[in-house]
C-alpha cells in the first residue's frame, strides 16, 4: 500500500457546474496532508466523496489501498472526521454528544474522558451543546473524530472559529498526530499561513482542479527570488540590459529580473554604472507563498 | 413599513410550497366530492330534496378540517422558514418593530387561506354545475359555505401562529394541531366556546355568524397577545 | 446494528417524547370516559363498544397522523445540526441506521398501543361496566392497529429523512389521511386503501379463523405489499441521500 489516499480522476459535477474535476491526490502514510483553496474551490466536496458521503461523478478513491464503493464500512472504521461546520445533538451534553458516537464505533467509555481532555472541553462535558460557542462546537467535533482512534483524521478547516489560543492549541495537537499515534491527517484550508505551519505536503486546488501537489518543500522552492533595480533613465538602462541577452521587466520605472544568478546581477550593475546610469536601490524581494498560492488559484480562476 | 415588510414576506415563502398547499387544500376538499358523487350520485342525490344545499353540507363537511389542518402547516412553515436559517435574528436587528413582524406573518397566512377560500369558491360551483344540481345556483349559501368556515377560523390562525414561533419543536405545533383536529371532528359534542369548534359554524343557537364573529374578534384578541408576547421575548 | 439501536434509544431519551406518546393514552381516555352506554344492545359489549367509538377518531386520524410526528421526531436532531454527516461517516451502514430508526418508532407506537388497551380497561373499572374485559379480542384490534400502521410509519420515515422540516412529510400525511373517512365507508375502496387499514384493523369484528380482524389476502397485500414497497423506497433513497 503506497498511499493512503489516493484518487484517480475524481470528479463530481452538480447539473452542469463541475464542482470537483478530475483530481488525482495522493497522500502518503504519516503525512500531514494540507488542502488547500479559496472557498468554493471543491475541498468540501471532495472530503466527502472520500468519506463516502456523496458518491463521486467519475473516478475513483482507493482509502487504505481499497477501494471506497467497495469496502466503505472497513475504511470508514479508521477514519475519524470533521465536514464542514461540526456536527452535534444540540439537546445533548458535551458527554452524551460523544456517548451516541461511542455506542457506534464501540470504544471503551474511557475515551471519551481522554478525548474531551485532548479537546479541553473536560469543564464543560455536562452542558448542552446548543449553548456552546462555535469554537467549543469544533472542538467537540475534533473529539468525536478521534474517539475510536483513527489511522487517518480528515479535518474540513478545523480551526474555523477558533480564537488565536485554540489555533494554536489545535495546530500543535494535530502536528503531534502522526508522531503519537502513527496517524494520516487530511486538513483542508483557505490559510495558507495555517498549513505551512503544520503540514508536510500540500495539495491546491482552485475550481475543482488539483494545481499542485507535492511536499511543502517543493512548495517554498517555488517561491524564486527576484531583484529589483532602480536607476536613472529606466528606458535607456533597460535597453542596455537587453543587449546583454538577459531577460527583464519594466514595472512601475523599476526594472525586474527574476531568479538573475549572483553573476549576472554583477554583469548587470557594472554595465549600468560603466554606461553612465545612476543606480540607486539594488533589492531582492522573494515571493511569498500566499504570492504563490493566489498566481496558482488565479491560474485556475482564468479558464 | 408594514407593506414593506409584506413584501418581503411574500418573497420569503417562494419556493416553500405555501402557495402549493393552499392551493391543494381546496382541490382536495372538491376532489373528495368528485369522488364521492362518482361513486354514489344517484345514492346521494336521493338523499335530500335541495340537491345544491345537500352538495354544499358535503363539500362543508370537510373544509373545517382542511382548514385546520391547512393552517397548521401554514403556520408552522411561517416559523421555521427563520427557525431553520436563524433568520430570526438577522430580521430583527433590521430597523424594523418587532410587532409588525408578528402582525405580517399573520396576515400572510390569513391572505393564502383567503385565496384558499375563494378558490374553494370557485371549484365548489363549477364541479356543482357539472352534477347538474339545477339551474337555481344559491350564491349566498356558496360564499357562506367557503368564507364562514375561514372567517371563524382566523383564532386558530392567530393561535397557532402564536404556538408556533414560541414553541421552536415543530413536532409540538403539529400536534397540537393534530389534537385539535380531532377535537373539530367531534365538536358536535363539544361545547360553543371550544375554539376548535368554530369553523363548522356549529353553535346552540344555530346561527353560523356567531361563530364568524367570535373567529374574528378571537383571531385579533389573539393576534395582539401574539405580538405582545414576541416583542418581549427575547430573539434567539 | 445492538450497538445503533442503544445510540438511537439514548438520543431519543434525552429528548422530551414521553408527552408525545401520551397524547394517544389520553384521547383515548377522554373519549372512551364520555361515550354513553344507555342505548340497547350495549350490555355485555361495553368495551367493544367503547372501543369501536374510540377507533372512529383514533384509528382513522390520530394513529396515522401521529405516527408521522414520531418518525419525524426521530430524525429531527439529525438534521438539526449535521446528525446525518456525522452518522454516515461513521462505521455502520446507511441501511442499520434506517432500519434502528425504524424499530425505534415501531416501538414506540406499540407502547402507545398497549397503553390504549390500558386504558381501555382503566375506564371499565372506573365506570364500573360489570363485565370482563374482552383480552383476546382487544389485544387482537390492538396488535392488528399497530400491524396496519407500520407501511404508513415506513412512508413517514422516508419523508423524514427527506425533508427538514415537519410540515412537508405531515402534509402528505393529511392529505392521505383525510380520504380516509370517506373510504372507509366504501365496502368496495375501505380493503385497498393503506390509510383504511388500521381501522379496518382495530375494527372488532365477529371472531373468524383470521388471527386479526381482516383476511389474511388483504392483510398480506394491502398492508404487506404497501410496507414492502415504502420501506423500500425509503430504504433505497437513505442509500443515495447526499449530506
Amino acid at each position: 500500500m503506497e498511499y493512503i489516499i489516493e484518487t484517480k480522476q475524481l470528479s463530481k459535477t452538480f447539473g452542469r457546474e463541475k464542482a470537483v474535476n478530475s483530481i488525482n491526490m495522493c497522500i502518503k502514510q504519516g503525512e500531514i496532508y494540507g488542502f488547500l483553496g479559496p472557498n468554493g474551490a471543491g475541498k468540501t466536496t471532495t472530503i466527502r466523496m472520500l468519506l463516502g458521503l456523496m458518491k463521486a461523478s467519475s473516478g475513483s478513491i482507493q482509502v487504505f489501498g481499497k477501494d471506497i464503493t467497495k469496502n466503505k464500512l472497513e475504511i470508514l472504521r479508521n477514519i475519524g472526521s470533521l465536514v464542514e461546520n461540526p456536527s452535534y445533538y444540540p439537546h445533548l451534553t458535551a458527554y452524551e454528544n460523544l456517548e451516541v458516537i461511542r455506542k457506534v464505533v464501540n470504544v471503551p467509555k474511557a475515551r471519551i474522558d481522554e478525548v474531551l481532555e485532548i479537546v479541553r472541553l473536560s469543564d464543560v462535558m455536562s452542558k448542552k451543546v446548543k449553548g456552546f460557542s462555535l469554537g467549543m462546537k469544533q472542538r467537540l467535533g475534533i473529539a468525536a473524530a478521534l474517539l475510536h482512534q483513527p489511522k487517518l483524521l480528515i479535518l474540513d478547516e478545523p480551526t474555523n472559529g477558533l480564537d488565536p489560543a485554540g489555533i494554536i492549541e489545535i495546530r500543535e495537537l494535530i502536528k503531534s498526530l502522526p508522531a503519537k499515534y502513527g496517524m494520516t491527517v487530511l486538513i483542508s484550508s483557505h490559510l495558507l499561513s495555517e498549513i505551512d505551519q503544520m503540514a508536510t505536503s500540500v495539495g491546491v486546488v482552485s475550481k475543482g482542479e488539483l494545481v499542485f501537489q507535492d511536499s511543502i518543500g517543493q512548495m517554498r522552492q517555488i517561491a524564486k527570488s527576484k531583484i529589483i533595480i532602480q536607476c536613472s533613465d529606466v528606458m535607456a538602462a533597460s535597453e542596455r540590459i537587453q543587449e546583454l541577452e538577459i531577460p527583464l521587466e519594466v514595472i512601475q520605472d523599476r526594472i525586474h529580473l527574476s531568479q538573475p544568478t549572483d553573476q549576472c546581477v554583477a554583469q548587470v550593475v557594472s554595465t549600468l554604472v560603466h554606461s553612465g546610469h545612476q543606480v540607486y536601490r539594488v533589492e531582492e524581494v522573494k515571493r511569498s507563498l500566499e504570492d504563490i498560492f493566489l498566481q496558482m488559484t488565479e491560474k485556475g480562476q482564468r479558464r | 413599513m408594514i407593506t414593506q415588510l409584506l413584501r418581503a414576506e411574500w418573497l420569503k415563502i417562494k419556493r416553500k410550497g405555501l402557495w402549493f398547499l393552499a392551493l391543494l387544500g381546496p382541490i382536495g376538499v372538491v376532489a373528495l366530492q368528485m369522488v364521492n358523487y362518482g361513486v354514489r350520485k344517484d345514492y346521494l342525490l336521493a338523499q335530500s330534496d335541495d340537491d345544491w344545499g345537500y352538495y354544499l353540507s358535503n363539500v362543508g363537511g370537510f373544509t373545517p378540517m382542511a382548514l385546520i389542518l391547512g393552517l397548521v402547516i401554514l403556520t408552522s412553515l411561517m416559523a421555521s422558514i427563520e427557525n431553520e436559517s436563524n433568520g430570526w435574528k438577522q430580521w430583527i436587528a433590521l430597523p424594523i418593530s418587532k410587532m409588525s413582524v408578528y402582525a405580517s406573518k399573520f396576515i400572510i397566512v390569513a391572505v393564502l387561506l383567503f385565496v384558499s377560500s375563494c378558490v374553494l369558491t370557485i371549484l365548489t360551483l363549477l364541479y356543482g354545475r357539472t352534477l347538474e344540481l339545477g339551474e337555481n345556483i344559491p350564491w349566498l349559501q356558496l360564499l357562506m359555505n367557503s368564507f364562514y368556515p375561514y372567517l371563524a377560523s382566523l383564532a386558530l390562525v392567530g393561535l397557532h401562529l402564536w404556538i408556533a414561533i414560541i414553541s421552536q419543536h415543530q413536532g409540538v405545533t403539529i400536534t397540537i394541531g393534530i389534537m385539535g383536529v380531532i377535537i373539530c371532528m367531534m365538536s358536535y359534542y363539544l361545547p360553543d366556546w371550544v375554539i376548535w369548534k368554530w369553523p363548522t359554524l356549529m353553535n346552540d343557537w344555530n346561527n353560523p355568524l356567531i361563530n364568524v364573529a367570535l373567529g374574528v374578534g378571537a383571531a385579533i384578541i389573539l393576534l395582539v397577545i401574539g405580538m405582545w408576547d414576541f416583542n418581549r421575548r427575547d430573539v434567539a | 446494528m445492538v450497538n445503533l439501536l442503544q445510540a438511537e434509544w439514548y438520543k431519543l431519551r434525552k429528548t422530551n417524547i414521553i408527552p408525545f406518546i401520551l397524547t394517544g393514552p389520553l384521547l383515548v381516555l377522554a373519549i372512551a370516559w364520555n361515550v354513553e352506554l344507555d342505548m340497547e344492545g350495549t350490555e355485555g359489549f361495553q368495551y367493544i363498544y367503547t372501543s369501536m367509538m374510540v377507533n372512529l377518531v383514533y384509528a382513522v386520524m390520530f394513529l396515522p397522523l401521529m405516527t408521522g410526528v414520531l418518525a419525524a421526531i426521530i430524525c429531527r436532531y439529525e438534521h438539526q445540526a449535521g446528525g446525518w454527516k456525522q452518522l454516515f461517516a461513521l462505521p455502520t451502514t446507511r441501511g442499520k441506521v434506517y432500519v434502528s430508526k425504524f424499530v425505534i418508532i415501531i416501538s414506540i407506537t406499540l407502547i402507545m398501543q398497549l397503553l390504549y388497551a390500558l386504558v381501555l380497561l382503566a375506564v371499565g373499572l372506573m365506570k364500573d361496566y360489570g363485565e370482563p374485559f374482552p383480552m383476546v379480542l382487544i389485544v387482537k384490534s390492538v396488535l392488528g392497529g399497530w400491524v396496519a400502521t407500520l407501511p404508513l410509519i415506513a412512508l413517514q420515515l422516508w419523508l423524514s429523512t427527506l425533508f427538514k422540516s415537519f410540515a412537508a412529510p405531515f402534509a402528505v400525511n393529511v392529505i392521505f389521511t383525510i380520504p380516509t373517512i370517506l373510504v372507509m365507508n366504501s365496502e368496495k375502496f375501505a380493503p385497498y386503501y393503506p390509510w383504511a387499514q388500521p381501522f379496518a384493523m382495530m375494527y372488532i369484528a365477529e371472531d373468524k379463523r383470521d388471527v386479526f380482524f381482516i383476511p389474511w389476502e388483504q392483510l398480506l397485500t394491502v398492508v404487506g405489499g404497501s410496507f414492502i414497497v415504502f420501506f423500500l423506497v425509503g430504504y433505497i433513497y437513505l442509500q443515495r441521500k447526499e449530506v
